[in-house]
């Protein structure tokens, strides 16, 4: 096909367009729940399935961080726990409907995220890891201790969410789930195209170029702590409805680290990356693994398959594992054109 | 001289001091550059160049003294104490001896970030690429484009900068100085690295930066030819101290400056 002429053509352009795009993988994901009534899932794989989502928007924000603006955080599980249980408190001691419980989880996580920012201006690389690290620690001792509010290790307890008036279902939950995440997309994208963009990349890049050109680092650091606290929020809100309870043993290191995976396996800076690298952490071990013989039973299964993955994207991909469809499309064009070459010889 | 006194001053550097520990790495230094002209800043290798640039940007608040810029809106203001991230939107910016470029982003980004304070779209308005958004998207892409273009690199404006040679990563940070409409520009060691028809190009860009752009150019550099081929007026320092002061013929001739070169210079450049 002459792509000069395909450039022009509406529906090419249709295809072409990324937010198009972005809804057409929403409905795929969309079509989980039906192959569920077909028998070719069972519930339990739409939890995984779901809680893979969850996680990719926890992900997507520190990927904003981490790849984006190069700052470290291990502290995403603590500010995933607090939209959670903020959003359980809202809705179920305050009453709230669930869309207004969840802004006022994300402003709340918000405000503490920028408060972290502000330990950034302060330390970096190893130190900012050990300083998020440490506020996600208190945050979990938080959620342990004010049994008044987050019942303590018996945990708390939401429901699916009220939405103009109806309560959805658990599959209605999950379409719910997907909407957020390709709204999330698209508005990520959006985000990371502008200026906005181009200022946490020349931050990450060169400090000293970002200063020289006019970047406040002291703001974009915040925006950067704030809009990652903010997803990761979202990403609670969006877990305790849809497994209608949180627990502190959830909302440890372990999780944090797991999110950090996701980024490093899927691939820093992309936006399916991200997806792709949670629906590897987060789905493979439980869905494929523990089916294995042998390998199945083995404790920490998900921990060690992770681990792994990261040594092996690092050593191999650094790009991260999304990479490889862009690998694989090159390597089709290739032989494509080269069959066509032929064929004209 | 006569006609720079009908010129105004685009910076006046007066009494400037920095010293790291017991290193006098600017010491008292004057020397004022007048608006559309080109000057040089030379002296060997360690003489404080790079510490002078990074005192007038405020990368280093200097111990004494004081800059004195005639920005963009008319007025001339004092640089010393204001914060790195707002000298820019003044009509100062600064090329790198280094180059300080972002690999992972296209040519044609990293020109963008230069346009930084030219951006008034919000984060909001920028995540739900609202009207404004969009169109200073595009405005600014645009100019961006022009930019690459006077340096003649427009047809690799979306390839990434990693990997790209060293000549024309140095173009690409002329062009972002470009896109933030500078009143002055600031050029360390702009030909360091480029091989002798890059240079010729290099001394062409200059000039049209002055002739077409009306932009002022102070700059570091070592290749003498280039040097006294562009430069109105030249500055020499030599560990941090004024030598001298005056056209490239002077300079040359001058006593001091030819005795602070010796050894470094021989059989050097004319
Ligand atoms: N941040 C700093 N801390 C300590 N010493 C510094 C610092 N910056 C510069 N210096 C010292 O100040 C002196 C002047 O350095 P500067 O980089 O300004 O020289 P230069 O004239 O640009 O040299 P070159 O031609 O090699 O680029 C050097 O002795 C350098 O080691
Ligand atoms: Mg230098």
């Amino acid at each position: 096909m002459d792509l000069t002429q395909a450039a022009g053509n509406p529906v090419y352009r249709f295809y072409k367009n990324p937010n198009v795009r972005f809804m057409f993988f929403g409905a795929l994901l969309c079509l989980v729940p039906y192959l569920k009534d077909i028998g070719v899932f069972n519930a339990g794989m739409l939890i995984t399935i779901g809680g893979a989502i969850i996680y990719s928007v926890a992900a997507l924000g520190l990927n904003l961080l981490l790849g984006f603006a190069g700052l470290i955080s291990l502290g995403v599980a603590g500010f995933v726990g607090l939209g959670a249980y903020a959003t359980a408190y809202f809705t179920k001691d305050l009453g709230l409907a669930f869309w207004v419980a969840a802004l006022g989880a994300i402003a709340l996580a918000t405000l503490i995220g920028l408060l972290v920012g502000l330990v950034s201006l302060r330390v970096s690389g190893l130190y900012l890891a050990i300083a998020t690290l440490c506020v996600s620690e208190i945050l979990l001792k938080t959620f342990e201790s004010f049994d008044s509010i987050t019942g303590g290790m018996t945990g708390k307890r939401a429901a699916y969410p009220t939405i103009l008036g109806t309560t959805l279902t658990r599959e209605g939950t999950y379409i719910m789930l997907v909407i957020v995440l390709v709204l999330l997309m698209m508005l990520t994208r959006n985000l990371v195209k502008g200026s906005f963009g181009r200022a946490l990349h020349a931050m990450r890049g060169s400090e000293v170029a970002a200063q020289a050109m006019g970047v406040n680092l002291l703001k974009y650091r915040l925006l950067a702590f704030a809009l990652s606290t903010a997803y990761a929020a979202l990403a609670g809100a969006l877990y305790v409805t849809f497994i209608r309870s949180s627990y502190p043993t959830t909302w440890t290191i372990t999780l944090s680290l797991n999110i950090l995976a996701v980024v490093v396996i899927g691939g820093f800076r992309s936006i399916y990356g991200t997806i792709l690298g949670s629906f590897v952490a987060f789905i493979v071990p439980d869905l494929i693994l523990k089916k294995l013989p042998v390998i199945g039973d083995v404790p920490g299964l998900a921990y060690i398959f992770n681990g792994v993955m990261i040594i092996i994207v690092i050593m191999f991909y650094p790009a991260g594992l999304i990479k490889l469809f862009s690998d694989a499309r090159g390597l089709a064009l290739r032989l494509v054109s080269g069959k066509a070459r032929k064929a004209v010889n | 001289m006569a006609d720079n006194l009908e010129r105004a001053a685009s910076l006046a550097i007066s009494d400037l001091s920095i010293h790291f520990g017991g290193l006098k790495a600017v010491d008292n230094l004057s020397f004022t550059v007048y608006e559309k002209e080109i000057f040089g800043l030379i002296g060997p290798n360690g003489a404080g160049k790079t510490t002078v640039f990074n005192c007038i940007t405020q990368f280093y608040k200097p111990n004494a003294g004081s800059v004195k810029f005639l920005a963009n809106t008319g007025e001339t203001v004092e640089l010393v104490g204001r914060p790195v991230h707002t000298i820019i939107k003044l009509g100062l910016v600064r090329t790198f001896q280094n180059v300080e470029v972002i690999k992972e982003l296209p040519l044609i980004d990293n020109v963008l970030i230069g346009a930084h304070t030219s951006f008034k779209a919000s984060v909001f308005e920028q995540a739900l690429t609202l009207p404004r958004a969009r169109r200073e998207e595009r405005r600014f892409r645009e100019k961006a484009m022009n930019a690459l273009d006077i340096l003649g690199i427009s047809d690799r404006a979306n390839m990434l900068a990693g990997g790209q040679p060293y000549g024309v990563l140095k173009r690409v940070e002329l062009a972002r100085a470009i896109v933030s409409d500078p009143k002055l520009i600031i050029l360390d060691e702009p030909a360091a690295g480029l091989n002798e028809s890059e240079t010729e190009t290099l001394s062409h860009t200059i000039k049209l930066l002055r002739d077409q752009i009306g932009c002022t150019i102070l700059l570091v550099e070592h290749d003498m030819g280039l040097v006294m081929g562009i430069c109105d007026r030249i500055c020499a320092i030599s560990f941090g101290k004024f030598l001298a002061c005056g056209s490239p013929s002077e300079i040359q001739k001058n006593k001091l400056v030819q005795e602070a070169y010796l050894g470094e210079q021989q059989g050097g450049d004319d």
